[in-house]
Protein backbone atom coordinates (compact mmCIF):
# COMPACT_ATOMS: atom_id res chain seq x y z
CA UNK A 1 0.00 0.00 0.00
CA UNK A 2 1.30 3.26 -0.62
CA UNK A 3 0.53 6.27 1.52
CA UNK A 4 3.08 8.41 0.68
CA UNK A 5 4.44 9.67 -2.69
CA UNK A 6 8.41 8.80 -3.14
CA UNK A 7 9.33 12.50 -2.94
CA UNK A 8 6.63 12.89 0.49
CA UNK A 9 8.75 9.75 1.91
CA UNK A 10 12.06 11.58 1.63
CA UNK A 11 11.15 14.44 3.01
CA UNK A 12 9.74 12.66 5.96
CA UNK A 13 12.76 10.87 5.87
CA UNK A 14 14.93 14.23 6.11
CA UNK A 15 12.47 15.55 9.01
CA UNK A 16 13.62 12.40 11.00
CA UNK A 17 17.14 12.53 10.03
CA UNK A 18 17.02 16.11 11.54
CA UNK A 19 15.53 14.86 14.88
CA UNK A 20 17.63 11.82 15.49
CA UNK A 21 20.21 14.13 14.80
CA UNK A 22 19.03 16.11 17.64
CA UNK A 23 18.39 13.04 19.65
CA UNK A 24 21.51 11.76 19.11
CA UNK A 25 23.46 15.15 20.46
CA UNK A 26 21.29 14.70 23.56
CA UNK A 27 22.05 10.99 24.29
CA UNK A 28 25.92 11.98 23.57
CA UNK A 29 25.90 14.53 26.35
CA UNK A 30 24.39 12.24 28.84
CA UNK A 31 26.16 9.34 28.07
CA UNK A 32 29.52 11.18 27.02
CA UNK A 33 30.65 9.38 23.99
CA UNK A 34 29.60 9.80 20.34
CA UNK A 35 25.95 7.94 19.48
CA UNK A 36 26.54 6.32 16.12
CA UNK A 37 23.48 6.86 13.48
CA UNK A 38 22.30 4.74 10.60
CA UNK A 39 20.88 6.01 7.85
CA UNK A 40 17.31 6.13 8.50
CA UNK A 41 14.36 4.55 6.74
CA UNK A 42 10.73 5.21 6.78
CA UNK A 43 7.94 2.21 6.56
CA UNK A 44 4.17 2.97 6.93
CA UNK A 45 1.97 -0.54 7.93
CA UNK A 46 -1.19 -1.34 8.99
CA UNK A 47 -1.19 -1.42 12.42
CA UNK A 48 -2.11 -5.02 12.32
CA UNK A 49 0.76 -5.81 10.18
CA UNK A 50 3.26 -5.22 12.61
CA UNK A 51 5.02 -8.20 13.83
CA UNK A 52 8.69 -8.37 15.62
CA UNK A 53 10.35 -9.29 12.18
CA UNK A 54 9.37 -6.00 10.56
CA UNK A 55 10.15 -4.29 13.35
CA UNK A 56 13.67 -5.87 13.49
CA UNK A 57 13.86 -6.19 16.97
CA UNK A 58 16.21 -9.25 17.76
CA UNK A 59 16.65 -8.80 21.29
CA UNK A 60 14.42 -10.98 24.16
CA UNK A 61 13.60 -7.64 26.02
CA UNK A 62 13.68 -4.17 25.66
CA UNK A 63 13.21 -1.28 27.77
CA UNK A 64 10.53 1.10 26.30
CA UNK A 65 9.53 4.70 27.01
CA UNK A 66 6.50 6.10 25.05
CA UNK A 67 4.88 9.29 24.94
CA UNK A 68 2.31 11.19 23.31
CA UNK A 69 2.23 13.85 21.33
CA UNK A 70 -0.97 16.07 20.19
CA UNK A 71 -1.16 19.05 17.91
CA UNK A 72 -2.26 19.45 14.19
CA UNK A 73 -1.90 15.18 14.63
CA UNK A 74 -1.80 12.82 17.81
CA UNK A 75 1.13 10.32 17.64
CA UNK A 76 2.23 8.09 20.32
CA UNK A 77 6.48 8.17 20.09
CA UNK A 78 7.69 4.96 21.43
CA UNK A 79 11.47 4.46 22.13
CA UNK A 80 13.20 0.96 22.35
CA UNK A 81 16.71 -0.22 24.00
CA UNK A 82 17.82 -3.03 24.40
CA UNK A 83 17.35 -4.16 28.11
CA UNK A 84 20.84 -4.99 29.71
CA UNK A 85 22.38 -1.62 29.18
CA UNK A 86 19.59 0.48 29.73
CA UNK A 87 20.54 0.54 33.74
CA UNK A 88 24.12 1.66 32.19
CA UNK A 89 22.88 4.44 30.27
CA UNK A 90 21.26 5.91 33.76
CA UNK A 91 24.06 5.22 35.34
CA UNK A 92 26.18 7.55 33.34
CA UNK A 93 22.99 9.56 33.46
CA UNK A 94 23.26 9.93 36.91
CA UNK A 95 26.65 10.97 37.06
CA UNK A 96 27.65 9.27 39.86
CA UNK A 97 29.24 5.82 41.44
CA UNK A 98 26.40 3.96 42.95
CA UNK A 99 26.22 0.49 42.03
CA UNK A 100 23.60 -1.02 39.42
CA UNK A 101 21.38 -2.18 42.34
CA UNK A 102 21.42 0.75 44.28
CA UNK A 103 20.28 2.36 40.38
CA UNK A 104 17.83 0.05 39.81
CA UNK A 105 15.14 2.02 42.57
CA UNK A 106 15.65 4.94 40.27
CA UNK A 107 15.43 2.80 36.85
CA UNK A 108 11.93 4.20 36.11
CA UNK A 109 12.21 7.78 36.72
CA UNK A 110 15.65 7.72 35.20
CA UNK A 111 14.21 6.05 31.82
CA UNK A 112 11.34 7.97 31.13
CA UNK A 113 13.77 11.34 31.50
CA UNK A 114 15.83 9.69 29.42
CA UNK A 115 13.12 9.06 26.44
CA UNK A 116 11.73 12.64 27.19
CA UNK A 117 14.85 14.02 26.05
CA UNK A 118 15.39 11.61 22.79
CA UNK A 119 11.43 12.04 21.94
CA UNK A 120 11.29 15.51 22.47
CA UNK A 121 14.25 16.28 20.94
CA UNK A 122 13.08 14.02 17.67
CA UNK A 123 9.84 15.76 17.70
CA UNK A 124 10.59 19.19 18.17
CA UNK A 125 12.81 18.74 15.59
CA UNK A 126 9.81 17.80 13.31
CA UNK A 127 7.49 20.48 14.60
CA UNK A 128 9.91 23.37 13.58
CA UNK A 129 10.50 22.03 10.21
CA UNK A 130 6.94 21.83 9.48
CA UNK A 131 5.93 25.05 11.17
CA UNK A 132 3.48 23.81 13.98
CA UNK A 133 3.10 23.17 17.42
CA UNK A 134 3.67 19.83 19.19
CA UNK A 135 2.33 19.14 23.23
CA UNK A 136 3.69 15.84 24.36
CA UNK A 137 1.96 13.93 27.67
CA UNK A 138 4.39 12.26 30.53
CA UNK A 139 6.77 9.74 29.21
CA UNK A 140 5.63 5.94 30.68
CA UNK A 141 8.31 3.51 31.14
CA UNK A 142 8.04 -0.38 30.69
CA UNK A 143 10.19 -3.90 30.10
CA UNK A 144 8.64 -5.91 27.37
CA UNK A 145 9.32 -8.50 25.11
CA UNK A 146 8.65 -8.03 21.18
CA UNK A 147 6.02 -10.18 20.96
CA UNK A 148 4.40 -7.94 23.89
CA UNK A 149 5.30 -4.93 22.23
CA UNK A 150 3.86 -5.57 18.80
CA UNK A 151 0.75 -7.40 20.38
CA UNK A 152 0.22 -4.05 22.19
CA UNK A 153 0.85 -1.64 18.38
CA UNK A 154 -1.78 -4.29 17.07
CA UNK A 155 -4.45 -3.62 19.48
CA UNK A 156 -4.01 0.01 19.92
CA UNK A 157 -4.76 0.54 16.04
CA UNK A 158 -7.82 -1.68 16.99
CA UNK A 159 -8.64 0.63 19.68
CA UNK A 160 -8.11 3.95 17.81
CA UNK A 161 -10.95 2.74 15.78
CA UNK A 162 -10.16 4.52 12.32
CA UNK A 163 -7.69 1.87 11.51
CA UNK A 164 -4.33 2.57 12.83
CA UNK A 165 -0.86 3.24 10.96
CA UNK A 166 2.35 2.41 12.39
CA UNK A 167 4.78 4.70 11.22
CA UNK A 168 8.15 2.55 11.49
CA UNK A 169 11.52 4.76 11.61
CA UNK A 170 14.38 2.62 11.33
CA UNK A 171 17.25 4.31 12.52
CA UNK A 172 19.83 2.55 15.35
CA UNK A 173 21.45 4.81 18.00
CA UNK A 174 24.57 2.78 18.63
CA UNK A 175 26.79 3.16 21.72
CA UNK A 176 29.74 1.95 21.38
CA UNK A 177 30.68 1.94 24.76
CA UNK A 178 27.69 0.53 25.94
CA UNK A 179 26.87 -2.05 23.59
CA UNK A 180 23.67 -0.86 23.04
CA UNK A 181 21.10 0.19 20.64
CA UNK A 182 17.89 2.09 20.45
CA UNK A 183 14.68 2.50 18.35
CA UNK A 184 12.11 4.76 17.37
CA UNK A 185 8.46 3.83 16.38
CA UNK A 186 5.69 6.37 15.36
CA UNK A 187 2.16 5.07 15.83
CA UNK A 188 -0.89 7.14 13.87
CA UNK A 189 -3.96 7.06 13.40
CA UNK A 190 -5.10 7.07 9.32
CA UNK A 191 -6.62 10.51 10.32
CA UNK A 192 -3.59 11.70 11.87
CA UNK A 193 -0.97 10.14 9.22
CA UNK A 194 -2.92 12.16 6.24
CA UNK A 195 -2.72 15.23 8.62
CA UNK A 196 0.86 14.51 8.69
CA UNK A 197 1.09 13.78 5.18
CA UNK A 198 -0.68 17.01 4.36
CA UNK A 199 1.82 19.07 6.81
CA UNK A 200 4.97 17.20 4.70
CA UNK A 201 3.28 18.64 1.59
CA UNK A 202 2.88 21.80 2.84
CA UNK A 203 6.66 22.23 3.76
CA UNK A 204 8.10 20.50 0.42
CA UNK A 205 4.90 23.44 -1.35
CA UNK A 206 7.28 26.13 1.12
CA UNK A 207 11.08 24.47 0.05
CA UNK A 208 10.48 23.92 -3.70
CA UNK B 1 26.83 38.93 -2.55
CA UNK B 2 29.37 38.56 -5.52
CA UNK B 3 31.23 35.61 -4.80
CA UNK B 4 32.69 35.03 -7.78
CA UNK B 5 33.29 37.08 -11.67
CA UNK B 6 33.02 33.53 -13.64
CA UNK B 7 30.29 30.93 -13.48
CA UNK B 8 31.30 28.13 -10.72
CA UNK B 9 30.28 24.50 -10.26
CA UNK B 10 29.05 23.26 -7.65
CA UNK B 11 28.79 19.12 -6.99
CA UNK B 12 25.81 18.61 -4.43
CA UNK B 13 26.08 15.55 -2.18
CA UNK B 14 23.07 14.18 -0.28
CA UNK B 15 20.81 10.74 -0.34
CA UNK B 16 18.17 12.89 0.17
CA UNK B 17 16.60 14.04 -2.98
CA UNK B 18 14.95 16.76 -1.37
CA UNK B 19 17.79 17.89 0.30
CA UNK B 20 19.56 18.16 -3.32
CA UNK B 21 17.01 19.88 -4.54
CA UNK B 22 16.75 22.97 -1.68
CA UNK B 23 20.21 23.15 -1.87
CA UNK B 24 20.60 23.27 -5.70
CA UNK B 25 17.58 25.88 -6.20
CA UNK B 26 18.90 28.43 -3.36
CA UNK B 27 22.11 28.02 -5.01
CA UNK B 28 20.98 28.87 -8.36
CA UNK B 29 18.43 31.66 -7.12
CA UNK B 30 21.91 33.22 -6.02
CA UNK B 31 23.88 32.45 -8.76
CA UNK B 32 22.16 31.65 -12.22
CA UNK B 33 24.75 30.92 -14.24
CA UNK B 34 26.60 28.41 -12.04
CA UNK B 35 26.26 24.72 -13.24
CA UNK B 36 24.78 22.42 -10.58
CA UNK B 37 25.75 18.42 -10.23
CA UNK B 38 24.28 16.03 -7.96
CA UNK B 39 25.34 12.72 -6.34
CA UNK B 40 23.40 10.49 -3.90
CA UNK B 41 26.52 8.92 -2.15
CA UNK B 42 30.14 9.35 -1.10
CA UNK B 43 30.95 6.78 -3.78
CA UNK B 44 28.63 8.48 -7.00
CA UNK B 45 30.46 11.71 -5.32
CA UNK B 46 33.89 10.62 -5.81
CA UNK B 47 33.28 9.28 -8.92
CA UNK B 48 31.63 12.24 -10.35
CA UNK B 49 34.98 14.74 -8.82
CA UNK B 50 37.15 12.64 -11.46
CA UNK B 51 34.90 12.84 -14.34
CA UNK B 52 34.08 16.58 -13.96
CA UNK B 53 36.58 18.71 -11.34
CA UNK B 54 33.90 21.52 -9.58
CA UNK B 55 35.12 24.01 -7.67
CA UNK B 56 32.80 23.58 -4.30
CA UNK B 57 30.88 21.33 -2.81
CA UNK B 58 27.87 19.89 -0.56
CA UNK B 59 28.47 16.98 1.31
CA UNK B 60 26.26 14.90 3.29
CA UNK B 61 27.22 12.78 5.89
CA UNK B 62 24.94 10.05 6.77
CA UNK B 63 24.62 8.13 3.75
CA UNK B 64 24.18 4.80 2.38
CA UNK B 65 28.03 3.52 1.69
CA UNK B 66 30.58 5.42 3.32
CA UNK B 67 30.67 8.46 5.21
CA UNK B 68 30.75 11.64 3.75
CA UNK B 69 33.55 13.14 5.87
CA UNK B 70 35.62 10.05 4.31
CA UNK B 71 34.19 11.02 1.21
CA UNK B 72 35.33 14.38 1.51
CA UNK B 73 38.78 13.13 3.05
CA UNK B 74 39.48 11.08 -0.09
CA UNK B 75 38.02 13.94 -2.74
CA UNK B 76 40.58 16.43 -1.05
CA UNK B 77 43.93 14.06 -0.77
CA UNK B 78 43.32 14.65 -4.37
CA UNK B 79 41.61 18.04 -4.71
CA UNK B 80 43.10 20.45 -1.97
CA UNK B 81 41.73 23.35 -3.49
CA UNK B 82 38.06 22.45 -3.63
CA UNK B 83 35.74 23.86 -1.17
CA UNK B 84 33.64 21.77 0.83
CA UNK B 85 31.01 22.34 3.04
CA UNK B 86 29.73 19.47 5.04
CA UNK B 87 25.75 19.59 5.45
CA UNK B 88 24.47 17.33 8.61
CA UNK B 89 21.80 16.38 10.44
CA UNK B 90 24.26 14.61 12.90
CA UNK B 91 25.61 17.00 14.92
CA UNK B 92 27.20 15.94 17.62
CA UNK B 93 31.00 17.36 18.14
CA UNK B 94 32.63 14.28 16.96
CA UNK B 95 31.03 15.07 13.72
CA UNK B 96 31.50 18.74 13.31
CA UNK B 97 35.50 18.41 14.35
CA UNK B 98 35.86 16.11 11.58
CA UNK B 99 34.60 18.23 9.03
CA UNK B 100 37.37 21.03 10.91
CA UNK B 101 39.82 18.62 10.49
CA UNK B 102 39.17 18.24 6.61
CA UNK B 103 39.26 22.84 6.20
CA UNK B 104 35.17 22.19 5.55
CA UNK B 105 32.95 23.89 7.22
CA UNK B 106 30.36 22.22 9.12
CA UNK B 107 26.45 23.62 8.79
CA UNK B 108 23.96 21.59 10.50
CA UNK B 109 20.88 20.50 9.26
CA UNK B 110 17.90 21.27 7.82
CA UNK B 111 18.82 22.99 4.88
CA UNK B 112 16.93 26.05 4.85
CA UNK B 113 17.93 29.44 3.25
CA UNK B 114 19.61 30.53 6.25
CA UNK B 115 21.82 27.26 6.72
CA UNK B 116 22.92 27.63 2.33
CA UNK B 117 23.95 31.03 3.17
CA UNK B 118 26.25 30.27 5.51
CA UNK B 119 27.38 27.32 2.91
CA UNK B 120 27.81 29.99 -0.21
CA UNK B 121 29.53 32.43 2.19
CA UNK B 122 32.20 30.13 2.14
CA UNK B 123 32.51 29.06 -0.95
CA UNK B 124 32.52 33.10 -1.85
CA UNK B 125 35.15 33.10 0.84
CA UNK B 126 37.47 31.31 -1.29
CA UNK B 127 37.11 32.69 -4.50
Amino acid sequence: MKVLSEIQLDALTEVFNVGAGRAALSLSEIVGEEVMLSVPSIEVLKAEEVNSRVLTLKDDKFAIVSQLFSGPFDAEAVLLFTENYALEIVRDMMGSQMSIEDLAEFEQEAMCELGNIILNACLSAMADMLGISLNSSLPTYAMSSPDEITTRLAEKGVEDGDSSYILVLHIDLVLEKHHTEGHLIFLLSSTSLSKLISHIQQYLNNIL
Amino acid sequence: MSATSSPKKVLIVDDSKVSRMVIKAHILAAYPDWSVQEAASGEEAIGAVERDLPDYCTMDINMPGMLGTDAAEIILAKHPQLRIVIFSANIQEAAQSRAQQLGALFVAKPVTEKSIAQAIGHFARGA
